[in-house]
């Protein structure tokens, strides 16, 4: 997996590059973290080069969410493919996050 | 000397004349070696210091004698021969050199075995450490037992012996000689500018410092004058690689440490750095040993903690199976006879693996139990669960996807609620699959307050509940089993009785992993009604 981070007036959005699994979601959870010690509150996280994402992934996904809305932000996913938007429905964590169906739509919800 | 004897033999059978070599002793000069013929020793003032081939008439016949070059004092005399003198001392120039490479060989020969004699005592000492290292695992047993004899040998009377700790950056005292208790010494940052110990470590060349030079508070406890410090290193193919010091100081004679005693304690040092490896290899091997061991009774203990499939007989047929993927796992089941015909069926996946998992899940396996017998109503059941677990699962971060089913066959249906389990259906006697979806987050995430759903429960229907560890095992390639293949065995296996289609899922899933290993734990519970 990689990251990348691009700046979109106040929102941050991470880019996911690959699997989001046990082995590297602490590199995604730091990465957020820092952007929100330096003052990021609005949080993108961009799937559409993700193609799967483990219970430990979906765990720092809530995890990071939970650590915004206390600083007043908030954490948004875009760009879930259809695995990954169906694994959200059955598990209802769609009902814990807002996501859009594109970066675009995303970056307007803020 | 049967070496020059045999010379002189074979050059008295070829030149038909005596020869005799003589030798400077200790106090005289004396016949060392003789062969045929008669040449008389001869006087003292005929034996010259340098090699010109002397003569002198007898009454035998004139004789030659000269000086053999090299370290040993020695002179050939021969004869007798003839008056024309000219052949035989061309004999001479032949033979001289012979006996000097021969005398040569034997001084050197001579001077090994002198020299091995001297160093007895410190390849005796070599020896012993080899011993001392060879038959003991812990080094500290060893390092004392090696540090006096070093010190006995070189005859210092104070030392210390530090082992590198490269997780805090410091060389600690494993063991010191003749320092008092009140002055242990403290450990040594390896970057100390002003300790020796410190600086030949960083080197990881020897130093030897006199009295006065170089004095540092840290080595005051086992320092006495000068100072002879040695690095401890282990030697590999790529280099040395420095583990720790071995500091020796307060000669006894009052002499200075020499180059000797440092090569002897450099190769100490060697012999400590191996030791010091083996034994932390030996000790990651047994660690290793021991988890391993540790993590087979857990994985044990952990299938000892699921219940029987055959406590809900005769209520319901159920069987059920959990492979982890890493011995102890996180995947479990629960099964209760709840009264009046009705069964509560309970699945779940920590959101992790191994030890942490484990005790989530026996920590709800217990508390599960006592719940479910005090009341029918699966969301009281789970809030219930989610009171025991909710601060190990916060201050774990891990969360807990579950699936708890009541079926009651009396009243014809089937009471759930979801926390985040995707994979939970009910396959109709006709083989239609109907999802028990989610009714909530999973535990750990959501907000508060669960709830509950329900459904018909007819006659040949049959529950069925697995883990993403079943339908997300991958092929070689990488590649998901995925959920509809479950499924499709399901629906076709679905009349036969469940401990058979438990084999056929799970045959399924090896067939699709081939030889590769589960990532992630695997558990299936398929239950019918009576």
């Amino acid at each position: 997996m990689s990251l990348q981070v691009i700046k979109h007036g106040d929102v941050v959005v991470v880019e996911v590059d690959g699997q989001l699994i046990v082995g590297n979601r602490q590199e995604l959870k730091q990465r957020v973290l820092d952007e929100a010690e330096a003052g990021a509150r609005k949080v993108l996280i961009d799937f559409a080069k993700a193609g799967y994402i483990d219970s430990s992934g979906l765990g720092v996904l809530v995890s990071l969410a939970k650590r915004l809305r206390e600083l007043g932000g908030d954490l948004r996913l875009a760009n879930l493919n259809d695995d990954l938007q169906t694994l959200f429905e059955l598990t209802k964590l769609d009902s814990l996050f807002q996501i859009a169906d594109t970066r675009e739509r995303a970056l307007e919800s803020f | 000397m049967s070496d020059v004897a045999r010379v002189l033999d074979a050059f008295s059978e070829v030149y038909g004349c005596g020869a005799v070599l003589w030798l400077r002793g200790a106090e005289a000069i004396e016949v060392a070696a003789t062969s045929g013929g008669d040449v008389t020793p001869p006087m003292i003032e005929l034996l010259g210091d340098d090699e010109t081939v002397r003569s002198r008439d007898t009454a035998l016949g004139r004789q030659l004698v000269a000086r053999i070059p090299g370290r040993t004092h020695a002179w050939l005399g021969i004869g007798p021969v003839a008056d024309d003198d000219a052949e035989p001392r061309r004999w001479m120039r032949v033979l001289v050199p012979v006996l000097s490479q021969v005398l040569q060989s034997q001084w050197e020969a001579s001077r090994a075995a002198d020299e091995l004699a001297e160093r007895y005592e410190e390849i005796n000492l070599l020896y012993s450490i080899s011993e001392i290292l060879g038959r003991t695992v812990t080094l500290e047993e060893a390092t004392r037992t090696i540090l006096l004899e070093v010190a006995e040998t070189v005859g210092a009377e104070y030392g210390a012996l530090f082992v590198h700790d490269a997780s805090s950056g410091l060389l600690r005292p494993v063991t010191t000689l003749r320092v008092a208790g009140a002055l242990v010494p403290l450990a040594i940052p390896t970057d100390d500018p002003l300790s020796v110990t410190a600086r030949v470590f960083r080197t990881r060349h020897a130093l030897l410092v006199n009295a006065g030079v170089l004095e540092s508070d840290l080595e005051a406890p086992f320092r006495q004058g000068a100072m002879l410090t040695v690095p401890i290193v282990w030697t590999t193919p790529e280099g040395g690689i420095p583990l720790g010091v071995v500091c020796l100081s307060g000669r006894r004679s009052g002499a200075s440490f020499t180059a000797g005693d440092e090569k002897l304690v450099a190769a100490v040092g060697s012999q400590i750095g191996t030791a010091i490896q083996n034994a932390r290899l030996v000790r990651a091997t047994l660690d290793q040993e021991r988890l391993a061991s540790e993590m087979r009774l857990a994985h044990d203990l952990q299938l000892r903690l699921l219940p029987d499939s055959r406590v809900v007989a005769p209520d319901a047929i159920c069987a059920a199976r959990v492979e982890a993927a890493d011995g102890v796992g996180g995947d479990f089941y629960h099964l209760f006879r709840l009264g009046d015909r009705r069964t509560g069926v309970l699945i779940g996946d920590v959101s992790s693996h191994g030890y942490r998992a484990a005790l989530i899940m026996a920590l709800v396996m217990s508390a599960a139990a006592i719940h479910a017998q005090t009341t029918a109503d699966p969301a009281e059941t789970v809030q219930a669960l989610l009171a025991t677990v909710e601060e190990e699962l916060r201050e774990t971060e891990m969360f807990l996807s579950l699936c708890y089913v009541v079926i009651d066959p009396v009243a014809g249906t089937v009471r759930w609620t979801n926390t985040g389990h995707p994979h939970a259906f009910v396959i109709s006697a006709g083989g239609e699959a109907t999802r028990l979806a989610a009714t909530d987050p999973p535990l750990g995430l959501g907000p508060e307050g669960l709830h509950g759903d329900s459904r018909p429960w007819s006659a040949g229907d049959l529950l069925v509940m697995f883990t993403d560890g079943v339908s997300d095992a991958r092929d070689a390639r990488g590649a998901a089993l995925g959920e509809p293949r479950v499924l499709d065995v399901l629906r076709a296996r679905r009349r036969e009785l469940p401990s058979r289609i438990v084999d056929g899922v799970f045959a399924l899933v090896e067939g699709h992993m081939g030889r590769m290993r589960p990532h992630d734990d695997q558990a299936v519970v398929v239950l019918r009604t009576a």
